[in-house]
């Protein structure tokens, strides 16, 4: 095992090769998000539930000590105002993309990897940019033995078709170096494709409703996704640690032959 | 079980610790004094040395230099006791912008931020800490920018063991006074989420608001000053609303370095913010146990502040300046009046046939005691400048006694008049009670 597969496993149960990560790092972007007000207090209780949890440089920082039993630390490596929305306080005019943090400054914050967006559908520059940084963060990561996570963003206006922009940012991805990817729900056979593309490389899903029952969550399991991507929302729901654990039941269930 | 984390001295805590602990109370008065790196050439710039000299003298626990100026006058930060050297790291020419405030002999028309030097060369000089700039509403080139150049500070930071403070600014087109605060704010958090230590930023206008910033931000905080007020008090009070929201002390500029005495301005903000002194105190530069109303009726131009803002302070549902506890009475001559306010004479307390008028033991001001009194109206009637006034409602106890109304006698606005505070001419002022004792009287 190399120590790029050593941190892979502090994220993925070994026993069943899956998770269940929160990203909190949206904060980056929005600022102040609901639920998510005072970081260490609302993030805390919440580690036991989880195999990792994705946070800025800043909050790292601030996260104090976590115990082995808790989620791996997971650091957001870059910035986009692409996530803001027309209603945002500062709207944005044209889109910006830029690295945040190399691999060295996250292995010295004890990052167990390194994740990044790759923005679809906004202007050529942006997504050039994108492929850019995931070569170079790949190749970084490569020598230091830190794993790098792409998270699919395809939130442009030139999207058109949804899930082959999921399956194209996915394939962007992989010819970059990525060591796993995020994606949205794209849809049975899309999620086949990206399966296939992958080769074993995880593939966490990031739902448009995280409820348990939920059938999308089943099916992405049955497929052979690594686990689920939950984000800030979820500090807004109304019994977060409820939901966690039984997302971290399904996730973990023993596998039914 | 509880969390333990291995306790490290490192180089950033320490630095931390010098700026911010100085007084061993978690805070820092600060001056700004790095003015001539992107401003015109005014009068503080000029006399950067002199003023430098003085705040020191004042006390004051941190300085903000520009490079250059931290090499020349680095001698006057040596020694365990010197104030603690900050580093502007970055440069911006915005006072030069079309909106400045000072007149400029190169105007400006785009916005430009840059980083100038590492953090190593910081530290070369001397730094306890470095400021950056984050520029938020100008547009979104010039906030990614700031973005990336404080994650590359934060990043050269956390290895020279640096503390970085991140200024975030809302500047620009996208800026309005109705979203002012929530741009601050998302700057604050923003700044947090980089990876500030700590963050200078400006006052929101209201300890509300300022103490939620503060609230989310969750590194300590330092406020601003701004442009210089023509009011020593205006820039006194701005940073005890500060204070009194939460903040880590004060770094402030030009309201400090242009101010015709320097030294006496970072001693007042160092008695506000590591004595917790009040504005009043501050500015007269010694505290007070009991206060009474003075008055200085030649002053007095009859504008009536006084009893507005003694009616305003008061939110106890009565609402009018028939609820004034003092008044202004025209005099005999025309352009002449008289202010009537409590003298603290005490014939009142005297005169109550229950005891249900006393000193109050933290104010020094008179005291009702409702459940006491039979509104018999002696008091009202002694009153030798007649504001003690009869309550628009009545009280119920809960033994089922009622009083349909009760004497209003003036409580000295719990120790801090209002209307002295307010007075623009200085014909109300509070004076010292010197030997007052209520328990004893």
């Amino acid at each position: 095992m190399n120590s790029k597969q050593y941190r892979m496993s502090e994220l993925l149960n070994p026993a069943d090769g899956r998770s269940l990560v929160v990203d909190t790092s949206n904060g980056l972007v929005l600022g102040v998000l609901p639920g998510l007000e005072h970081f260490e207090k609302a993030v805390h209780p919440l580690l036991p539930l989880l195999d990792g949890i994705v946070t800025s440089p800043g909050q790292a920082r601030q996260l104090g000590p976590r115990t082995r039993q808790e989620a791996a630390l997971l650091i957001r490596a870059d910035w986009t105002n692409a996530l803001r929305g027309a209603d945002f306080v500062l709207p944005p005019e044209t889109i910006q993309y830029i690295p945040l943090l190399n691999p060295v400054d996250g292995l010295d914050l004890g990052a167990s990897a390194l994740v990044m967006h790759f923005i679809l559908g906004h202007e050529e520059e942006i997504e050039a940019w994108c492929m850019q940084r995931v070569v170079n963060l790949a190749l970084e990561g490569l020598n230091l033995g830190i794993p790098l996570l792409v998270d699919v963003q395809p939130i442009g206006p030139r999207v058109v078709l949804l899930n082959k922009a999921i399956e194209l940012g996915v394939s962007y991805a992989l010819e970059g170096g990525a060591d796993g990817v995020i994606v949205p729900w794209p849809g049975t056979q899309s999620f086949k494709t990206i399966q296939a593309m992958c080769n074993g490389l995880p593939v966490w899903v990031t739902p448009a409703n995280p409820e348990p029952d939920s059938p999308e969550l089943a099916e992405a399991l049955q497929l052979g996704a690594a686990g689920f991507w939950l984000d800030e929302r979820i500090f807004a729901a109304d019994d977060p640690p409820a939901i966690l654990q039984a997302l971290k039941a399904l996730v973990h269930a023993p596998a039914v032959v | 079980m509880p969390r333990r984390s291995c306790e490290m001295k490192t180089g950033l805590q320490n630095r931390m610790d010098r700026l911010f602990n100085r007084h061993g109370d978690g805070r820092a008065i600060c001056v700004a004094a790095d003015h001539g790196y992107m401003s015109d050439v005014t009068p503080n710039v000029v006399n950067l040395r002199s003023t430098v000299e003085a705040v020191i003298a004042g006390g004051v626990d941190g300085i903000l230099l520009a490079p250059g100026q931290a090499l020349r006058l680095a001698h006057l930060f040596k020694g365990r006791d010197g104030p603690a050297l900050i580093v502007r790291a970055d440069w911006m020419n915005m006072p030069r912008l079309g909106t400045s405030n000072v007149t400029n002999a190169v105007p400006q028309r785009l916005l430009i931020n840059e980083k100038v030097i590492t953090a190593e060369q910081a530290l070369s000089l001397g730094a306890t800490a470095i400021t950056v700039y984050l520029f938020l509403g100008y547009n979104d080139k010039v906030e990614t920018i700031g973005v990336d150049k404080c994650a590359r500070f934060v990043n050269e930071c956390r290895r020279a063991g640096l503390p970085c403070i991140i200024e975030p600014l809302a500047y620009g087109g996208q800026v309005t006074g109705a979203n002012i605060v929530e741009i601050l704010t998302l700057g604050a958090r923003m700044a947090v989420e980089i990876g500030a230590d700590a963050l200078k930023i400006p006052y929101t206008g209201d300890v509300d608001s300022f103490r939620n910033l503060i609230d989310v931000s969750g590194v300590p905080t330092l406020v601003l000053g701004g442009a210089r007020s023509d009011n020593e008090r205006d820039a006194l009070e701005l940073y005890a609303e500060a204070h009194e929201a939460g903040a880590s002390g004060c770094l402030m500029g030009r309201n400090v370095t242009k101010s015709p005495d320097p030294k006496a301005m970072i001693e007042r903000l160092c008695h506000i913010g590591h004595h917790g002194w009040t504005v009043d105190e501050a500015l007269r530069g010694e505290t007070w146990d009991f206060v009474r109303l003075k008055a200085r009726p030649p002053l007095c131009t009859g504008c009536d502040l006084c009893v507005g803002a003694r009616v305003a302070s008061h939110g106890n549902g009565d609402y009018g300046l028939n609820q004034a506890r003092l008044r202004i009475e025209s005099g005999s001559k025309p352009g002449q009046h008289k202010v009537m306010f409590c003298t603290t004479c005490k014939k009142c307390i005297d005169v109550c046939p229950t005891k249900a008028l006393r000193w109050h033991l933290e104010s020094g001001a008179v005291e009702l005691l409702p459940e006491r009194c039979d509104n018999c109206a002696k008091c009202v009637a002694i009153c030798p400048t007649q504001v003690i006034i009869h309550s628009e409602a009545g009280l119920t106890f809960e033994d089922g006694r009622s009083l349909d109304w009760y004497p209003v006698i003036c409580d000295l606005c719990n120790g801090a008049p209002e209307c002295a505070r307010i007075c623009p001419t200085g014909a109300i002022f509070i004076a010292q009670r010197p030997d007052f004792n209520p328990v004893l009287e």
